[in-house]
């Protein structure tokens, strides 16, 4: 049970204060957003990014000298909750900030760290994250797109899939093979390339989602001429790099706030109607997020201390991504309606992006059946 | 956490580790009172955490004793230390010093009790019911009528008639009869009957909260091992697929329910549990079913016999989830404060953060 234990936080007055600054931040740009579920993949707006960006919000933890403002992971945590609770469109710079910049700090080179982490901290600069391929999805290290290293530099041949935004991004970090699959030891050999995605050789062919919108995309690669200094980190270290990044994401605030849009929508209907009977229905929904919330929190501060989250982050994901989608089937329930797409109806139209949108939850980011076998391994090995 | 709570924590652990075992929780449910253990924990002043050393309590704050109890939760501890630091809490807010004995309380609705005053003192009528250890209880606290007026009184229970009951864990669950039973110089204090009963609800429903995720824990802690011990089709259990899946699902569940009993007693020791209590006795209850569900499956036929440990920590789940408000009762307590809230939306009252005055110790029962 030690393992599992997670801190209760308080925020101290001071965060409370700059939470206030961030949302009186978000209240003045409302007018420019149209609020919605699961904002961090599909609310795309270069400008916002930028707004965010110059507020010093993007890359908020990192050094100074790289363009970052050295703040707490608890702070940005207060930034990235008022964000999604807003259903904000940060997809856009969401995967850089998130992941490719807390990647570049930890691996990269001076060189990279100069280029790269200022204008994503800018809001100027996009990253999708290329790992899943059509025969390797939870099971990632059967990946086969190979990248060979030559005089001018890595040649990438090969296929990526379901990479958010990538036919809005600058760039792609592109887990390969960098030397030939060894089937004892298929974790090996991996590496993370920079790929620069308007380069020749690159193909983008976006794919419709459910919704009937398009945030995934194939990306086909083509001898694609990859600079020698593009490669982040060690040479075959990709596998270890990409699970650390994986950790990272695995209990933060979208995971479990992705619909939350939603559920504001459905309390302010029932203080409006007065409706005293759904609104306990509603309740079980709200217990579920105070207890995850509390425990994501307490995952936040653990991070920042260093320690080892492997387990209570992906039960965190496993519970929060279960919970989201539950907020569209309680919500449904409660408030009889013909969920659309393009309802005029602010509920209805939040109710139909959950609905649809809800598969994906508990399938990016590891499934929850291969989360839950993490879990148990962790909870086993006590 | 503090360090000197560690330390009370730490040593309790032992105590309890050593102390009370499989065994000892067999007996008390055939009706042999733990008397040796009950002696260690007055003796150690367990039974007084939470009452200023002023009094002539222990001391230590009610963050103290909600850990302590969580780990009496956790390991079953079968005897009335809930209910006997509830008495000593609610009457410290009197002004009265603790005592040793054994102490129960019932605000049950259904209670009936009138107090006549007489010469010598006064003479009680009527019953209780559903009371906690009241068999083994030298005085009881509930709510009187005296000559039409609500009071909060403190009886002696040694002349009252008692009838046996019990909750599904085996914990006495007593009817008190009193027939006229004269009693002389007792404690009697006007209050607001809904007041009282819901401090005595709120406070009962944290103390259920955080001794349930304690059982929780230990229901883990068993599945765990017997999933590590246990071998079918070649292997041990927590390498089949279908076994990981529960094992997650109920690590999760306690993982939450531990976080949300903790973050509840932070927030009653600073006084500021508007929606804490009711949030988590939601989701703890509600979690207690998904638990020990699972937990039954995963241990197969062994799991349900007397003989295993496991019973002793499901069935006061399923008992306690019932105590002090069930699910229903506490979404309509949530639902209430979400309905009247004084923010403009959901999120602001989620992350509502009201300043936190320093609280005196015995003023977080109010």
């Amino acid at each position: 049970m030690n393992k599992l234990k997670v801190p209760i936080m308080g925020f101290t007055e001071e965060q409370e204060t700059f939470r206030n600054e961030v949302r009186q931040f978000i209240k003045s740009e409302k007018d420019t957003f149209e609020s919605q579920v699961d904002s961090w993949l599909s609310g795309y707006s270069p400008a916002f990014s930028q707004k965010l960006g110059e507020k010093g919000w993007i890359g908020m933890t990192w050094p100074k000298k790289y363009g970052g403002k050295e703040r707490s992971s608890l702070e940005r945590y207060i930034v990235i909750e008022e964000l999604l609770a807003a259903g904000a469109p940060i997809a856009a710079h969401w995967f850089a900030d998130r992941q490719t910049g807390p990647l570049f700090l930890k691996f990269g080179t001076d060189e990279q760290k100069e280029f790269f982490l200022p204008k994503i901290a800018k809001g100027r600069c996009f990253f999708s994250i290329g790992l899943s391929e059509p025969n390797a999805g939870s099971d990632l290290a059967a990946i086969s797109t190979r990248a060979e290293r030559t005089e001018n530099g890595w040649v990438l041949n090969g296929m990526k899939i379901w990479t958010s935004g990538a036919h809005l991004s600058d760039y792609m970090i592109v887990l390969c093979r960098t030397s030939p699959k060894n089937p004892d030891r298929k974790h090996e050999g991996l590496s993370q390339l920079v790929v620069d995605l308007s380069s020749p050789g690159v193909t983008i062919r976006p794919i419709k989602y459910l919704t009937g919108e398009e945030h995934f995309n194939e990306v086909f690669f083509e001898n694609v001429i990859i600079p020698e200094e593009n490669i982040v980190g060690q040479e075959g270290n990709g596998w270890r790099q990409s699970m650390a990044e994986l950790a990272y994401e695995r209990s933060g605030p979208e995971r479990i706030l992705s619909t939350f849009p939603l559920l504001e929508e459905l309390i302010g209907t029932l203080r409006e109607n007065k409706d005293f009977q759904g609104m306990k229905e509603a309740m079980k929904l709200l217990s579920q997020l105070y207890s995850l919330r509390h425990m994501s929190i307490g995952i936040a501060q653990l991070l920042e201390e260093g320690a080892d989250v492997n387990t209570t982050a992906a039960l965190v994901k496993d519970m929060g991504t279960k919970f989201e989608k539950n907020v569209a089937e309680v919500a449904r329930l409660i408030i009889a309606s013909s969920p659309s797409m393009t309802s005029e109806v602010r509920f209805e139209k939040l109710l139909a992006q959950s609905i649809l949108h809800g598969p994906g939850f508990t399938l990016r980011g590891g499934t929850t059946e291969i989360l839950r076998g993490i879990v148990t391994k962790g909870v086993i090995a006590e | 956490m503090s360090d000197m709570q560690e330390i009370i924590l730490d040593s309790t652990n032992k105590m309890f580790k050593s102390l009370c075992t499989k065994e000892l929780i067999d007996r008390s449910e055939e009706g042999i009172f733990a008397e040796e253990l009950w002696s260690v924990l007055v003796e150690s002043g367990v039974t007084s955490v939470g009452v200023p050393e002023s009094l002539g309590g222990t001391g230590g704050d009610y963050n103290d004793a909600l850990h302590i109890l969580q780990l009496a939760g956790k390991f079953s501890v079968p005897l009335p230390l809930a209910e006997t630091l509830m008495v000593q809490w609610l009457l410290a807010d009197h002004g009265i010093s603790p005592s040793s004995e054994i102490l129960t309380l019932s605000v049950n609705p259904k209670n009936k009790i009138e107090l006549e005053e007489t010469p010598k003192g006064y003479s009680v009528q009527g019953k209780a019911v559903n009371v906690p250890w009241a068999r083994h209880a030298k005085r009881i606290v509930v709510i009187a009528n005296v000559e039409g007026k609500s009071k909060l009184a403190l009886l002696p229970l040694d002349k009252a008639n008692i009838e046996f009951n019990s909750n599904l864990a085996g914990e006495p669950s007593d009817t008190i009869h009193f027939q006229s039973v004269d009693v002389a110089d007792i404690f009697l204090e006007e209050v607001d009957v809904e007041q009282f009963r819901m401090k005595v609800t709120n406070l009962g429903g944290l103390i259920k909260i955080v001794m349930m995720s304690g059982a929780m824990e230990a229901l883990l802690e068993l599945s765990v091992l017997f999933s590590k011990e246990r071998e079918q089709f070649g292997r041990p259990l927590h390498r089949l697929q279908a076994i990981q899946q529960h094992i997650a699902v109920l690590s999760g569940e306690t993982v939450a329910s531990v976080t949300i009993a903790n973050k509840a007693i932070l927030a009653f020791g600073k006084g500021v549990d508007d929606h804490e209590i009711a949030a988590a006795k939601l989701k703890v209850n509600e979690a207690a079913g998904k638990v020990t569900e699972i937990a039954h499956q995963l241990h197969g036929a062994i799991g349900v016999t007397h003989e295993h440990r496991l019973n002793q920590v499901t069935r006061r789940l399923w008992a306690w989830r019932d105590e002090f408000g069930n699910e229903n009762y506490w979404a309509d307590q949530l639902a209430d404060k979400v309905m009247n809230s004084n923010t403009e939306s959901l999120w602001e009252m989620i992350t509502d953060h009201p300043v936190i005055a320093k609280v005196q110790l015995g003023e977080g029962i109010k």
